[in-house]
């Protein structure tokens, strides 16, 4: 089997702190992998790991081997911008460029990493993105409005176009839905089903009824250590450790 | 309760008196340059030469007028270019050594006496040469205007949200492009008002000048290397002067000087409002 990613003894340090602890795991491809566990666990920044945005911290210190397709992002030959060019990521809150325009805004990353020749390949590859994020029927006529005029749910799927333009093979989510209402939520829940078709998805979560709801595989993480990781039916119904069915049945977080 | 109430409200009317008091030195100098000095500025005034001491008509400040925007435009390019980068540095990268020791070090430059960087463009850029001349007066301005815009480019990254630092470093962007393309149109408000207040302080600036371009009162611009003059330098000259005639001119100079900073300051203003939306 081959697989999405493969992480072998991460480890990570925020100056002296120790954050994440020799985590080890492996994502199938196309299925959505929910990484759950009560805040301050280290969820984001095993999310922010895969795709070396960590590195924007100049404090944080990675030890460890994170591969895509037999390649370990860090290895020191790998390009920073080529390893953030495999994953698409959407963030907690939505944060698309406010002062661009919905179209801008899906456009920007192929444009300014050289991915399309000209604007007729550009407009399709933006409808394309939109239409994925099951938006250009909201926005077709609205595509050069900033796109801060768009409501949060909206925003949060003009992300999901912008991550998809740059054709990724992963799909990073930290906790996408954290700041939605229930209905902009379950939206965006669906979108993740139907995408998971074409991409791997990775959803970092602190609600474990959502990893529940839409996670083929879940990871439990706690204080730093990865305490047990499966198929989502195994980890919620026959939990191999203690800690994970006190969390699951909501007993800590 | 009452008594709580009085006490307040003469807390606040105190307040508000003394605020209105801070705000009276600006009007009345406004008031009182443009009493005294409008009345001798029309176009003739901004291209003529300055008159002859006694005599004449009030003539113009058009050497001056032009050795000053020559004198901004130049500033602004060199210390411009050298101040973004240095705030975008100091912004971007302010975990370095280099970067806290910079910052240090404009925060003192803020304060310099600049008189002192006049004298130094002096003896790097005229002693040398046995002339003074326009590009150190350039120089000195430049040296002037630095720590104002680095410090606030700096405010103008820095007041960049995280998250969308974030979302343009995760589209895989080179650094460059993010800075220069993503972010820079983020911060362009926080951006363009440093640069105005950097051309707003090179307009004002008479002590740099005072070693550097001599003020050469009745030139047109002859090139770089050649003595120029400049609005504030002509005003600091005719103004002690005791000819009659020449204070006019200082007035109606003055008069231009102020007209050019307020010009920029609501420019600035307008800058902030139409990014606003």
């Amino acid at each position: 089997m081959s697989w999405a990613i493969e992480i072998n003894n991460l480890n990570v340090w925020y100056s002296d702190k120790h954050i994440l602890k020799d985590i080890s795991f492996k994502v199938p491809k196309n299925i959505i992998f929910a990484i759950m566990g009560p805040s301050g666990c280290g969820k984001s920044t095993l999310l922010r790991a895969m795709n070396r945005l960590l590195e924007l911290n100049p404090n944080a210190k990675v030890k460890g081997q994170v591969k895509i397709n037999g390649i370990d992002v860090y290895n020191d030959n790998v390009d920073i911008t080529w390893v953030r060019r495999q994953f698409g990521m959407v963030f907690q809150i939505p944060n698309p460029f406010p002062h661009l325009s919905v179209y801008d805004n899906v456009a920007l990353g192929p444009k300014l990493n050289g991915l399309v020749k000209n604007k007729k390949q550009l407009d399709e590859l933006v409808k394309h993105a939109l239409q994925q994020a099951y938006l250009w029927d909201e926005v077709k006529n609205d595509l050069k409005k900033p796109a801060s005029m768009l409501s949060g749910g909206q925003q949060q799927r003009l992300c999901i176009a912008r991550a998809l333009a740059l054709k990724p093979k992963i799909i990073l989510m930290d906790e996408p839905t954290a700041n939605l209402d229930p209905v902009a939520s379950s939206k965006i829940e669906e979108l993740m089903l139907e995408l998971k078709e074409n991409y791997t998805i990775i959803i970092v979560t602190h609600n474990s009824q959502q990893a529940a709801r839409i996670s083929d595989y879940v990871a439990f993480l706690y204080m730093g250590k990865l305490v047990e990781v499966g198929e989502t039916s195994t980890v919620f119904t026959k939990p191999r450790h203690e800690l994970t069915e006190k969390y699951v049945v909501g007993k800590i977080g | 309760m009452n008594k709580r109430k009085l006490k307040d409200k003469i807390m606040l009317g105190v307040i508000s008196l003394l605020a209105i008091i801070s705000a009276i030195p600006i009007l009345m100098i406004i008031i009182n340059i443009y009493a005294e000095g409008l009345k001798y500025v029309n176009l003739s005034f901004l291209i003529n030469f300055p008159p002859p001491p006694i005599g004449g008509k009030v003539g113009g400040i058009g050497p001056a007028l032009v050795g000053s925007l020559i004198l901004m435009s130049l500033a602004l390019v060199i210390g411009g270019c050298i101040g973004f980068f240095t705030g975008l540095y100091l912004s971007e990268f302010s975990h370095t050594r280099l970067a806290q020791y910079a910052q240090l070090f404009l925060q003192i430059m803020v304060e310099f006496p600049t008189i002192i960087i006049g004298l130094f463009a002096y003896s790097i850029l005229v002693a040398p040469l046995k002339r003074f001349n326009a590009f150190a007066g350039a120089f000195a301005l430049s040296i002037v205007i630095i720590p104002y815009i680095a410090l606030n480019v700096r405010e103008a990254y820095k007041s960049i949200p995280h998250s969308l630092k974030e979302a343009a470093f995760s589209l895989g962007i080179s650094h460059s492009k993010v800075y220069l393309k993503v972010l820079l149109s983020t911060a362009r408000r926080g951006v363009l008002t440093a640069l105005l207040i950097g051309m707003a302080k090179a307009a004002g600036e008479t002590a740099p000048l005072l070693f550097t371009i001599l003020g050469a009162t009745f030139l047109y611009f002859e090139g770089l290397d050649q003595p120029i003059n400049a609005i504030p330098l002509l005003i600091y000259n005719f103004a002690s002067s005791p000819y009659e005639r020449w204070h006019q001119v200082a007035w109606g100079a003055s008069a231009v000087l102020l007209s050019i900073i307020l010009a920029i300051f609501i420019i600035s203003r307008l800058v902030i409002k139409e990014v606003r939306m």
